[in-house]
């Protein structure tokens, strides 16, 4: 087992990283539910490798990710940022031990737990008197959904998890508002690393401490806005703190960051540099990019099977954190030896054996595009698994349809796929099938590496409510609508069949070319936009150092490009 | 400027207009943090929305929790906080003074005055108030063994005014200990070389200064000692754990032999680095009842930890990069980033080396070290914020005896400089003054009386007597402050009560900037919450 340490930064990634964790928690306590399905009890995922064990001071035993997340103070809405494991006693506000004079107390108005929360703390309270479960309170399950689907303002009030008090980080002190938080320079203005990050080290440390043998960090990141300042800066401290721990990296945004006032040409500029910057700052500090966010997810093809609302984080975040977790299965499969595959997993790599393959060999292209199939078709026998491939689709923006590259290179994740007959098919049919798709395919690419599990997508209670009519009990695609609903949630459907993929390819170039040419034009070459830039904290050598890392990311996926910009 | 930045869709009000929001701004702000001021100020307790607590009685952590919106006050907070960051006080006095300032200026400019006039009296009287702090301030011989108990002082007057008497005396002894410890003649004292460590305990509160380190892990081998005498400390950065980074690109072709021999020849090189260290230990420790211990900035992993603790060498991994800097100094020897051509005297010594659990958190004690110049302050208090607001605390008298250090002088206390130099403006500097810039004097020399009067509210005492009561100590000569209990006037120095020099001068300097800027403003920007999206 070798141990993954997740980092999120910004509001959005922490949406994804909600319900990234909602899901570890479904797996555990699907697996250790007597009455639960065969296919959850022998998951051969290893949890540890997500999960740190721990105890508190009174002995009582815990269970909690290895995760770092970066946040507004505030964000937190109703939860408190310490959590409730690891607390003895409530602190109250009664106890000043350092003061004998006089103490005045200011209350925020305090955050009204929503039906949900309620439910989560009944639940503890309930089991916390009785030592078993006693059935659920007055809450129902409905209007738990209900409620979700008509308001979640902060990350946690559909999270189920508990986290370690080192986990949430707050950041305060700013005095923006999180409206105005929306550039690179602002982030890089209101939280000064040299001052404040220290705090933030230290408590990546914690968890790497304890690692025996870390094999990566998987970073979310929300660059949509100031946060990729913040996030630009951690990761530079974790490649020089950590060098030999790769890093995976996910830019994560909601369609709504693409609807910020544009009304001028300077915000044009502005956005358009924020861009550029941010991934250029983000991708030299880590291994292999992926950019996850499309500017309308209802209307991709990704979400062929899905309802979306593009307006609520809630919604898209679902889709992306469950190819998070499609894609990072193989790293905590539990080999079988090098050649044998268990008949539960099969295709186990590390984040750095993913990270060579697709990154480090050919033209070493580090920005991949990730593709996701929810839910993954069933595998009929006439079609052999091509259905499953046509089903991918991207939820990387700015890439390149149809792109023919014939040095591709491909990772791809399937599970709890089923066959034709209704059951889930077996991991070795399931390779077998996806093999031979390929190799019907025209156009093919040069590698691509198969993992395969037994298990698929469980959906907990506080999912979204984003399945169409025509997804099944079990994430089946049906043949026939169901009637009379619109929209399926946690209480129709259970699990969901999944494929998800990271291709490095050259479809990618639109989105690393625009960065490319924004960065050139008004921050290399022009000069309009200088004073902007200045403010930023970037001179011109610097600018044009990242133009020079962007170029070259565009010159080894396209050999004949840039004669043009390179003239002037 | 900055505050157009902050919010691009302001509303342009104008000049008057602006000139009144920009004191009730500044008002605003010092009727918020002015019942904070001294030893018997106020402590705020801040309550959050899912009922998180935050304590404090220092303007700075105060400012930074608070959700401020005015871009006026945005600017007067972070000059406050940047008085802070430089001079590690004040922030405070920062506050109500440009406060003041403005309350004294908005008299003259509702009489007609223009704010010009003021501004140009404002900056006669900073430059006039500075030259006098030299002349008043308090110079102290440093040397090479400072005046401990000056300084002593200093750190008992800025620790009294954010805990309870008992407490900050207790503290007094440990940041000053703490600062000598650290100090080497001839260098810049780094604060950074004394660890402030925290234990979470319910029933107990209580500091104390190691002399060491004190690092937040423990060895990650159930068969290291967990308490050890005698040993030698070896400080590194060297990675321990086999890492695949060498592996070829094309491993997924390559057949399983190539694998494991692949793997094998790496593990075998992170085998041959612990052997090296093995062999320094055995050369050191051989026939002795010495020990070894390996701190180490990179990771160490199960195998090596075996091999390790086999040799009986305690080991820990991942060491905070701070602390090979502070254990070089606390223990000696040098932090080494490689195991080759390793010496004994890479390695520094320690008398005791011990573990302390609580629940999953690991202390490692590394003590009775000889001559250290790195130490460790260790607080133990019930709940986070409690810590915290020590924490705080302790910050704050670790720059004021660095300070003192460094300015290599002090000042009296207890409102008696801001009188003295209050009465000093109005009797001498006042008269040279050509024409209404003499109000701009005389605005400033009042404002400075904010300090005493509002440390003098916070006693529950009468203002206006205890001010008469000092005005006119100080014109027959006697330079006074007031009490905190009874608002007579007190000698400062018999007392000990000093402030820093750096931090005085600092708040004199940019209150009156600040002040200017607000005065002088053609326009204000307002935030244009209409233009908001909603969230
Ligand atoms: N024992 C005391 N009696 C009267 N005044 C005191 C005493 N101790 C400190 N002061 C005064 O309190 C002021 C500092 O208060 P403090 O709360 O630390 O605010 P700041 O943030 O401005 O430093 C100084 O003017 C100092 O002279
Ligand atoms: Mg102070």
């Amino acid at each position: 087992m070798r141990e993954l340490v997740t980092v999120q930064v910004g509001e959005f990634a922490n949406f994804v990283g909600s319900h990234f964790w909602n899901f570890q928690d479904e797996l555990i306590g699907l697996a250790a539910d007597p009455l639960g399905d065969a296919v959850f009890k022998n998951q051969h995922l290893n949890m540890d490798v997500l999960y740190r064990s721990g105890e508190t001071q009174q002995g009582v035993l815990t269970y909690t990710p290895r995760l770092v997340s970066v946040g507004f103070k505030g964000g937190l809405g109703s939860v408190s940022a310490r959590g409730t494991l690891y607390n003895d006693d409530v602190d109250t506000p009664s106890d000043t031990v350092t003061w004998r004079g006089s103490v005045a107390t200011h209350y925020t108005e305090p955050c009204k737990k929503n039906l949900f929360l309620q439910s989560l703390s009944e639940e503890e309270q309930e089991n916390l008197v009785d030592g078993k479960n006693s059935g659920r309170g007055e809450i129902e399950d409905k209007d738990i959904i209900e409620c979700l689907e008509s308001d979640v303002t902060f990350w946690t009030d559909f999270s189920k998890v508990h986290y370690h008090p080192q986990s949430l980080y707050q950041f305060v002190g700013s005095w923006v508002d999180a409206q105005e938080f929306d550039n690179y320079g602002i982030g890089k203005e209101s939280f000064s690393w040299s001052l404040q990050g220290e705090d933030i080290d230290e408590r990546l440390r914690f968890f790497v401490e304890e690692c025996d043998h870390i094999q990566g960090f998987q970073f979310i990141v929300d660059d949509s806005g100031g946060f990729s300042a913040v996030a630009g800066d951690f990761l530079e401290s974790v490649a020089d703190e950590y060098s030999n721990t790769p890093v995976l990296l996910y830019s994560v945004r909601s369609p709504s960051s693409s609807n910020v006032l544009r009304e001028n040409k300077k915000q044009i500029i502005s956005r358009d540099l924020h861009d550029a910057i941010s991934f250029a700052r983000l991708s030299s500090f880590c291994q292999l990019y992926v950019p996850v966010g499309l500017p309308s997810l209802n209307r991709s093809k990704a979400a062929t099977h899905l309802c979306i609302d593009d307006q609520k984080p809630y919604h898209c975040s679902a889709v992306y954190a469950a190819a998070l977790h499609s894609i990072g299965l193989p790293f905590r499969m539990e080999a079988q030896g090098p050649t044998t595959d268990s008949c539960y997993v099969s295709g186990a790599v590390h984040v750095n054996d993913m990270v060579r393959m697709l990154a480090g060999q050919g033209r070493q292209n580090m920005v991949a595009i990730l593709d996701v199939a929810m839910p993954a078709p069933t595998l009929l026998e006439k079609h052999l698994g091509q259905s499953l491939l046509g089903s991918l689709q991207p939820l990387t923006p700015e890439v390149k349809e149809d792109a023919e590259d014939l040095l591709a290179l491909e990772s791809m994740t399937a599970h709890g796929v089923f066959e034709s007959g209704g059951d889930r098919a077996s991991v070795s049919e399931l390779k077998d099938q996806i093999s031979a798709a390929y190799e019907g395919e025209t156009v093919r690419p040069m590698l691509c590496h198969l993992s395969a599990a037994q298990c698929p997508l469980p959906v907990p209670l506080p999912f979204p409510s984003i399945f169409g009519n025509l997804v099944g009990q079990h994430g089946q695609l049906l043949a026939t609508p169901i009637s009379g609903v619109s929209t399926r949630g946690s209480l129709d459907v259970y699990s969901i069949p999944m494929a998800a993929r990271l291709r490095s390819s050259n479809a990618v170039l639109p989105f690393i070319e625009r960065r490319l040419t924004n960065l050139l034009r008004h921050g290399v070459q022009g000069s309009s936009a200088t004073p902007l830039l200045r403010s930023w904290g970037f001179g011109r050598e610097e600018l044009e150092d990242m133009g020079e890392s962007l170029s070259k990311m565009v010159l080894a996926l396209n050999p004949h490009s840039l004669s043009s910009s390179d003239s002037d | 400027m900055s505050l157009r930045v902050l919010n691009p869709n302001a509303e342009v009000l104008n000049k008057s207009a602006a000139l009144h929001m920009n004191i009730n701004a500044a008002k605003g702000l010092q009727d918020v943090l002015k019942s904070n001021l001294g030893p018997k100020g106020t402590i705020k307790m801040l309550v959050g929305g899912a009922g998180d607590i935050k304590l404090t009685k220092d303007g700075n952590t105060l400012l930074k929790e608070m959700q401020i919106q005015n871009p006026t006050a945005i600017m007067i907070a972070r000059t406050a906080v940047a008085q802070d960051d430089t001079s590690g006080d004040g922030t405070t006095s920062t506050v109500i003074f440009i406060g003041e300032l403005m309350k004294q200026s908005e008299r003259y400019i509702d009489e007609g005055m223009h704010p010009r006039v003021l501004v140009d009296g404002f900056e006669i009287a900073k430059r006039a108030t500075l030259q006098f702090l030299d002349k008043f301030k308090t110079p102290i011989v440093v040397g090479d063994e400072p005046d401990r108990e000056i300084l002593k002082m200093v750190a008992r007057t800025t620790l009294r005014t954010k805990l309870y008497e008992a407490l900050a005396d207790q503290l007094t002894d440990i940041v000053v200990n703490a600062v000598l410890c650290i100090r080497k003649p001839e260098e810049a004292i780094d604060l950074f070389m004394v660890e402030i460590m925290h234990m979470r305990h319910k029933f107990d509160v209580d500091t104390r200064l190691v002399e060491g380190l004190v690092l937040d892990h423990g060895s990650r081998h159930p068969d290291m000692k967990r308490r050890a005498e005698n040993c030698y400390i070896l400080t590194s950065n060297v990675s321990l754990e086999y890492d695949k980074s060498e592996i070829n690109a094309g491993f997924f072709y390559s057949n399983a032999e190539q694998r494991e021999a692949m793997v094998a020849a790496e593990r075998r090189q992170v085998d041959e680095r612990v052997q090296k260290i093995i062999e320094l230990k055995n050369k050191v420790c051989a026939g002795t009842d010495k020990n070894f211990v390996v701190i180490n900035q990179k990771g160490i992993d199960p195998p090596s930890l075996d091999l390790l603790a086999r040799e009986g060498i305690i080991a820990l991994r991942r060491a905070k990069r701070r602390n090979m800097e502070r254990l070089v100094l606390a223990c000696g020897g040098e932090a080494v980033n490689s195991v080759e051509n390793l010496t004994p005297d890479c390695l520094g010594w320690a008398g005791l080396v011990y573990e302390h659990v609580l629940g999953e958190e690991k202390y490692t004690f590394v003590e009775n070290v000889k001559n250290p110049h790195s130490c460790t302050i260790l607080i133990k208090g019930p709940n986070d914020h409690t810590i915290a607001q020590i924490k705080d605390a302790v910050r704050d008298g670790l720059r004021a005896v660095k300070n003192t250090i460094e300015d290599e002088s002090v000042v009296m206390g207890a409102g008696s400089f801001e009188v003295a130099a209050r009465q000093y403006l109005v009797n001498e500097v006042k008269k040279t003054v050509q024409g209404r810039a003499q109000l701009g004097v005389e605005a400033f020399a009042d404002a400075l009386l904010v300090v005493p009067k509002t440390l003098a509210e916070n006693s529950g005492l009468d203002t206006q007597d205890v001010l008469i009561a000092l005005k006119g100590a100080h014109d027959r000569g006697n330079v006074v402050g007031l009490s905190q209990h009874t608002g007579e006037p007190i000698d400062p120095q018999m007392e000990g009560i000093f402030d820093n020099y750096s931090v005085k001068r600092q708040i004199i300097n940019s209150g009156p900037v600040i002040a200017s800027q607000l005065l002088l403003v053609d326009e204000v920007i307002r935030a244009g919450r209409n233009m908001r999206k909603p969230t």
